[in-house]
């Protein structure tokens, strides 16, 4: 607590007391359902008619409305300050009641304690009538009737709710415009209104809850965290808290809140792309490492769906960021065609334990203790892959391989995918000892199918132009196989859900290395640290530029179609 | 209640409210809510005859704020919002 040098505040009466006033004073902080509070308050009375015109005695009350009851309860006479506001007690920043500040003529601060403490309110009584030049007169106060000690109680601006509200209003950490809202105006109607919603009901952003969401990292608000397109606007730690807040996120999501717009708004992912294009792809975050139990995330039953709010709240939240602060709004820059219900949140923690694989973030460099959080961009899905009949790896990767092969359209080839295993398929892999490459390999070669399949026909007009078989060396290439992906690594496999059925989920993305690389970073309280994109090296974190696959090319070049050859 | 909300935007565009949807048609009680400015009245009372003499079947109430240099008082806001159908401002001088 910090004894005040200067304040303002109104009396009983409505008259403005200005501290100090001149010569000492003896000023207390109280509230009215204390019993401390109403123990000690006669015993200021007492000091106050005692000192007569020698000392000021004021008591700041908590409350309006506790004044006239505390004045009638124990017939006071001494200045009661309206301190309902808490401004005085903020700055003082007392956390119990009574506090009690003793002031000489000079107007410094002598002597101070809080709740009673008999020995130290007898040594205050006396040293105020010592100032008050009253030395030898008496108080009139029975000590001997007082107990030794009582505790105070926690003053009003620490109570739950008062305490972030005040901090909120008052600690100058929030800096964004404030919205003042009409006593008509219905919050949530309101909110559709100003835009800033995804069709959903978002939680009111109020400074209190602002103000807590920030508590969930030790980053000053006011930092810059990316610049987001479309709108290149400026992200602060205060903007992705507002924005946390209404996703309905909770204060330990920040950091991975904080990391996901960080790894978005690299060059390497490219969210201005993912956002803006017409088929409609959106960020998948994927987590690894303790933090998925720490904030309690799912990635057991419905892992992928909808139940769990940190799975729900984190992915959200970047959603708002890119809509609000970005600028990305449907029809506007964001011009997907149809998008998908996966473009309000898809969000989730990788099964671990149920893998029989290292995970991906170890996959990618990461150490199993990393928390780690990956954001690949989708484009299409995600799509089930039902086989409950394959017994073992082969007949397992060849259903992936099938299922996969009309992914965004039957011919065409494309860059990448994420394949999610439930247990229950992965498990499969692992008792016949496939590795994650096995796999890939498997689906590469299953998935590849002549060139000339791949053309575009009469009866199916996608697929490749016809002109591309002179650049494979003309007709004698036609039956050569392409492969659907450019890649083996490629094929991102991660493992969630619960061990419930054999049902996968496959989802196409957004030829990663091209247009969006897939890309992770391990989480710290701050945010995003150490960015990795997939199959690529360690990137220094502002100059996290795509690996370069060269567009298109490479997987419509011969090596790629004799490896599916062998 | 809520009063107050933080700006979840860059703060680029001001806040906007949304507009009533249009009428079809004029009908039951139309306030014609006077700003006290000068002239106001003779604006009012013209438009009160036209609308008369175009809608007919309507009924017209005239209000008046007490100061131009403030907002109308919520009381007379209230009776305009629970009494009238429209309202129609008049701003010139």
């Amino acid at each position: 607590m910090h004894p005040p040098t200067k304040f303002s505040l109104l009396d009983a009466e409505g008259q403005e007391k200005q501290f100090p006033p001149d010569g000492p004073v003896l000023l207390a902080l109280v509230k009215e359902d204390c019993d401390t509070c109403n123990l000690t308050l006669p015993l200021l009375e007492a000091v106050h008619r005692a000192t007569d015109d020698g000392l000021d005695v004021w008591v700041a009350v908590q409350k309006t409305d506790d004044i006239p009851v505390l004045k009638e309860r124990h017939d006071l006479t001494m200045p009661l300050l309206d301190d309902d506001a808490l401004d005085l007690s903020y700055e003082t920043d007392i956390d119990t009641v009574p506090t009690l500040f003793l002031y000489d003529e000079q107007q410094n601060c002598t002597l101070q304690t809080f709740g009673f403490d008999k020995h130290e309110w007898r040594e205050i009584a006396s040293e105020s009538m010592e100032l008050a030049g009253r030395s030898d007169a008496d108080t009139a106060i029975d000590w001997e009737s007082l107990p030794e000690q009582r505790p105070g109680c926690g003053a009003r601006n620490y109570e739950p709710g008062v305490y972030e509200r005040l901090q909120a209003i008052k600690s100058g950490d929030l800096l964004s415009r404030l919205v003042d809202l009409a006593s008509s105006d219905d919050i949530h109607e309101f909110m559709y209104d100003q835009g800033y919603t995804d069709g959903f009901p978002v939680v009111p952003p109020t400074r209190e809850r602002v103000w807590k969401m920030l508590q969930g990292t030790p980053r000053d608000p006011q930092d810059e965290v990316a610049i987001v397109p479309p709108n290149l606007a400026p992200i602060t730690i205060e903007k992705i808290a507002i924005n946390a807040v209404m996703a309905g996120a909770r204060p330990e999501y920040m950091p991975a809140i904080i990391s996901l717009v960080e790894i978005a708004c690299t060059e390497s992912f490219n969210i201005h792309g993912v956002l803006a294009t017409t088929m409609g792809a959106t960020p998948v975050g994927i987590f690894n490492g303790p933090i998925r139990d720490r904030i309690g995330m799912n990635y057991l039953h419905g892992a992928l769906g909808s139940g769990n709010r940190a799975n729900a709240a984190i992915g959200r939240a970047l959603r708002l960021c890119a809509r609000n602060v970005g600028g990305s709004l449907p029809g506007g820059t964001d011009r997907a065609t149809q998008g998908g219900p996966h473009r309000l949140t898809m969000n989730f923690a990788e099964n671990e334990d149920a893998s029989p694989w290292e995970s991906l973030a170890v996959e990618y460099g990461f150490e199993p203790t990393d928390d780690i959080a990956t954001l690949m961009a989708m484009s299409g899905g995600p799509a089930t892959v039902a086989d409950e009949r394959s017994r073992d790896a082969r007949g397992m990767a060849g259903t992936l391989a099938a299922s996969m092969s009309c992914m965004q359209d039957p011919k065409s080839p494309m860059v990448d995918t994420l394949v999610v295993l439930s247990p229950d398929h992965a498990g499969i892999f692992g008792r016949s000892g496939w590795s994650k490459n096995d796999v890939r390999e498997c689906i590469m070669e299953e998935t590849a199918i002549p060139l000339k399949d791949r053309l575009r026909s009469a009866d199916a007009g996608c697929g490749l132009p016809p002109s591309v078989v002179e650049r494979f060396g003309g007709e004698a290439a036609l039956d050569r196989p392409v492969p659907k992906f450019a890649d083996k690594s490629n094929i991102i496999l991660v493992v969630a859900g619960s061990a419930a059925a054999k049902f996968s989920t496959i989802l196409g993305g957004w030829a990663t290395g091209v247009y969006s690389t897939a890309t992770s970073a391990s989480i710290g309280p701050n945010g995003a640290m150490s960015f990795r994109s997939i199959g690529g090296s360690v990137m220094d974190k502002r100059q996290s530029g795509g690996r370069d696959l060269g567009a298109f090319e490479p997987r419509l070049q011969e090596p790629a179609a004799e490896s599916g050859e062998e | 209640m809520v009063t107050q909300i933080l700006d979840p935007t860059d703060e680029r565009v001001p806040i906007k409210r949304s507009l009533t949807p249009r009428p079809e048609a004029l009908h039951g009680t139309i306030a014609l809510l006077d700003i006290s400015k000068p002239r106001g009245d003779v604006f009012l009372n013209r438009l009160e005859e036209l609308l008369h003499e175009r809608a007919p079947g309507i009924e017209t109430r005239r209000f008046m704020k007490p100061t131009v240099a403030k907002p109308a008082p919520q009381p007379i806001k209230d009776e305009i919002l629970e009494e009238c159908d429209f309202v129609i401002e008049a701003l010139a001088d």
